[in-house]
């Protein structure tokens, strides 16, 4: 038999609603950590291998390589575009990361292959939505336009290849020795892994993880497994290390990854 | 000395059958806030980080709507007519939860709905005001969300017609067949949960909980709605055998059918009745036992309020009559001492009157007090005197002054009539305003709160 207050009532519920929402959104970094220490260089290297890295070694033919968009969130995960151009041309466009998990796999499925061949067609960002998958083509569109104003930004002359332009971390060796290459993707249950090598001579000087599992349980497992990951490729110099427990799927993808580097690297 | 130790041993005996049935109203709360916790929780590590404002209103979006998700089940459980809560926590506290977490549950879908739309409105570059634009756009191109459009309308049409003034504008029949579409509405919303939740594409745990919840909610809707009442109305097959007036504007309807006392009722509970009768097949009605339920006969005692009460009187013998329960916790069940009050306002003397005919106890345990205007309106009243003839206990009536004055009943004089009145439980029906006046009276007389029993169906 309480008396009822069914104003005070609604102005507590609403009170206190709020509060617990704002609170939990405060609560959250910023900044993902465990993409952090993944991704960490990652994407400040993805572009400056777009900018072409004019130390970089290995410069080929002018306007040939290829060239890494942005990495664009969308509602239903990120979208990256890494372009191969040739002579200033597009001759290949593909989509590094793409939406992944429920319906999302099918809309990939769906319309990142039209979106390729349409931007080669295209040779511009100028290309049609595919229905049915809104965002991923907004996404699509905003990375393959930040690629192609990257690789316009260098003069189309010394596009950079995955495996080269590696800048930023030339600290140790000449820049003319060091080699940056790119592992195929490994996908692995739990989203693709792909490991970038910096080569000197017959030397790993360095490891990344440009790609690696994402979401959940996966955030926390990436932060644990792959810094260890990247210290045993460096430290072992080839594809023969061990899997960290508890993140065994990833390791294995990793060590793929590594391995496919390795074997483009030559070493 | 044996005198001493068996007047001990009987009353420790005595107590051990009169101790109260807990009801599980406790733990079921604690439950749900843990649900609550765990979807919280779901959100929380399916989120690495917001970076800005956008992610900010997309991720509030993301949180209102999963507890939104979340209690929009629990607003279907809590009608489902799940025996543990319509007779252990009580129908009418049951209702009271529904109505508050559907209202709540309404504020949350809309809020979802805005801040996902403004949010992604934002994401492809478009301002605040261009939120229906958005809502169109998303409505056109995310799958399930032409369903969920739907529901959400049906939805925001429910909780219109269910504000208070609006209620009571409109016939019953119309308000609860519109209610009825909760559950098109729940369906309809339900995909778009799974299809295009961010915390359901990632963690596919939480999508087999997500089905297990909602499924197993629907189990219980379709076997304690549906089935049950099926079953118990092939079995019992009733019939009206008989309306009688007891008062001018209070009839009696006798109800026979086959083993009525297997059906589980008690006194003190009620049953949702329909009576398949011309204009009134469609909606069914609550009304309590006004007699301790019989192997053949059940019978129901009602004033004429409202159409369907009024209608009651011209019931012909041998209509089939459909009936859903027993439901109510206003029962034996209840009482936690040996000495108890029942006190009835008018028509509510009828759950009283089987509980004085039925609960145990000697002579001089018993008392009722029963409110009318009138002694002309105190319906039932040979019955209750003989009822309290047979069994030694009290029977005591209010009623106004010839001039129209209104009878004490204060702290008082409940004390005065009934000096242990603080060693009683007490059961009480009646409108909603002699309620609140005898519950404060009572509590003035010193009658602890988790004595007072009481149903009450106002929201």
């Amino acid at each position: 038999m309480k008396k009822n207050h069914p104003i005070r009532r609604f102005v507590l519920a609403s009170a206190a609603t709020v509060s617990g929402i704002v609170l939990l959104l405060a609560l959250k970094p910023a900044s993902d950590p465990a993409a952090a220490s993944a991704q960490a260089g990652a994407a400040p290297q993805q572009t400056a291998a777009a900018q072409g890295a004019p130390q970089g070694g290995t410069a080929q033919q002018s306007g040939t390589g290829t060239v890494l968009g942005d990495v664009v969130q969308t509602e239903y995960g990120p979208v990256q575009v890494q372009l191969t151009m040739s002579g200033g041309k597009i001759t290949k466009a593909d989509a590094v990361q793409a939406p992944k998990g429920g319906t999302s796999d099918q809309k990939t499925a769906l319309s990142v292959p039209k979106l390729n061949q349409e931007a080669v067609t295209a040779q511009s960002a100028d290309i049609d939505a595919v229905s049915g998958a809104t965002y991923t083509s907004g996404g699509y569109k905003k990375s393959l336009q930040s690629a192609l104003d990257k690789a316009k930004a260098t003069g189309g002359t010394s596009g950079s290849s995955g495996s080269s332009g590696k800048a930023g971390t030339s600290s140790a060796a000449p820049a003319a020795q060091a080699r940056v290459v790119t592992g195929t993707v490994s996908d692995t249950q739990y989203g693709p892994v792909q490991v970038r090598l910096t080569v000197e001579g017959k030397k790993i000087t360095k490891a990344e993880a440009v790609q690696a599992p994402k979401g959940g349980v996966s955030d926390q497992k990436t932060a644990l497994a792959v810094p260890k990951l990247n210290q045993e490729a460096v430290a072992a110099g080839s594809a023969q290390i061990d899997t960290v427990s508890g993140a065994t799927y990833t390791s294995e993808g990793y060590k793929k990854s590594l391995q496919s580097a390795l074997d483009k690297a030559g070493v | 000395m044996s005198t001493i130790a068996g007047g001990r041993a009987a009353r420790r005996q005595t107590m051990r059958r009169i101790r109260p049935r807990r009801s599980p109203a406790v733990p079921l709360l604690i439950a749900v806030w843990a649900g609550a916790a765990a979807v919280l929780w779901l959100w929380w590590n399916n989120t690495p980080s917001i970076a800005d404002n956008n992610s900010r209103i997309l991720n509030a979006g993301r949180i209102t709507g999963l507890l939104a998700g979340y209690l929009m089940a629990l607003v279907v459980l809590q009608m489902a007519r799940v025996p543990a809560l319509e007779r252990r926590v009580g129908s009418d506290r049951v209702a009271r939860w529904h109505a508050m977490t559907g209202r709540y549950t309404i504020c949350l879908v809309l809020a979802h709905l805005f801040l996902t739309m403004w949010g992604y409105a934002l994401q492809s570059g478009k301002g605040l005001g261009q939120i229906v634009q958005q809502t169109i756009d998303s409505v056109n191109q995310l799958p399930d969300m032409g369903k969920a459009a739907i529901g959400t309308g049906l939805l925001v049409l429910i909780g219109f017609v269910s504000v208070g003034w609006l209620r009571r504008l409109i016939p019953y029949d119309t308000w609860y067949h519109v209610h009825l579409l909760t559950y098109a509405a729940v369906f309809l919303t339900f995909w778009h949960q799974l299809s295009t939740g961010n915390d359901f594409a990632v963690e596919p745990v939480a999508k087999t909980v997500w089905y297990g919840l909602y499924g197993s909610v629907t189990a219980l809707v379709i076997w304690y709605r549906i089935l049950s009442p099926i079953r118990l109305n092939l079995k019992h097959r009733m019939r009206v055998q008989a309306v009688i007036e007891e008062t001018p504007g209070i009839v009696s309807v006798l109800i026979s059918g086959r083993k009525l006392h297997r059906m589980g009722a008690e006194a003190g509970q009620f049953f949702r009745w329909r009576f398949l009768a011309p204009g009134m097949r469609f909606s069914s009605h609550p009304y309590s036992l006004s007699a301790a339920p019989r192997p053949n006969m059940l019978r129901i005692t009602v004033k004429a309020i409202g159409d369907h009460s009024a209608a009651l009187r011209d019931l012909e013998p041998g209509t089939r009559v459909w009936a859903e329960g027993p439901y109510g916790a206003l029962t034996a069940g209840k009482r936690s001492r040996g000495k108890v009050l029942l006190v009835a306002g008018g028509v509510g003397i009828t759950p009283m009157r089987a509980l004085f005919e039925t609960l145990p106890g000697a002579s001089g345990d018993l008392t009722l007090l029963y409110r009318a205007n009138t002694t002309q309106d105190l319906a039932l009243w040979d019955e209750l005197a003989a009822i309290s003839k047979e069994r030694g206990a009290r029977l005591m009536y209010a009623v106004n002054s010839p001039e129209g004055e209104r009878p004490d009943i204060s702290a008082d004089s409940l004390r005065r009539k009934l000096p242990d009145i603080d060693h009683h439980d007490v059961f009480m029906c009646g409108p909603p305003g002699f309620a609140q006046e005898v519950y404060a009276a009572l509590r003035g007389a010193g009658v602890p709160a988790r004595r007072i029993h009481h149903e009450s169906f106002e929201m």
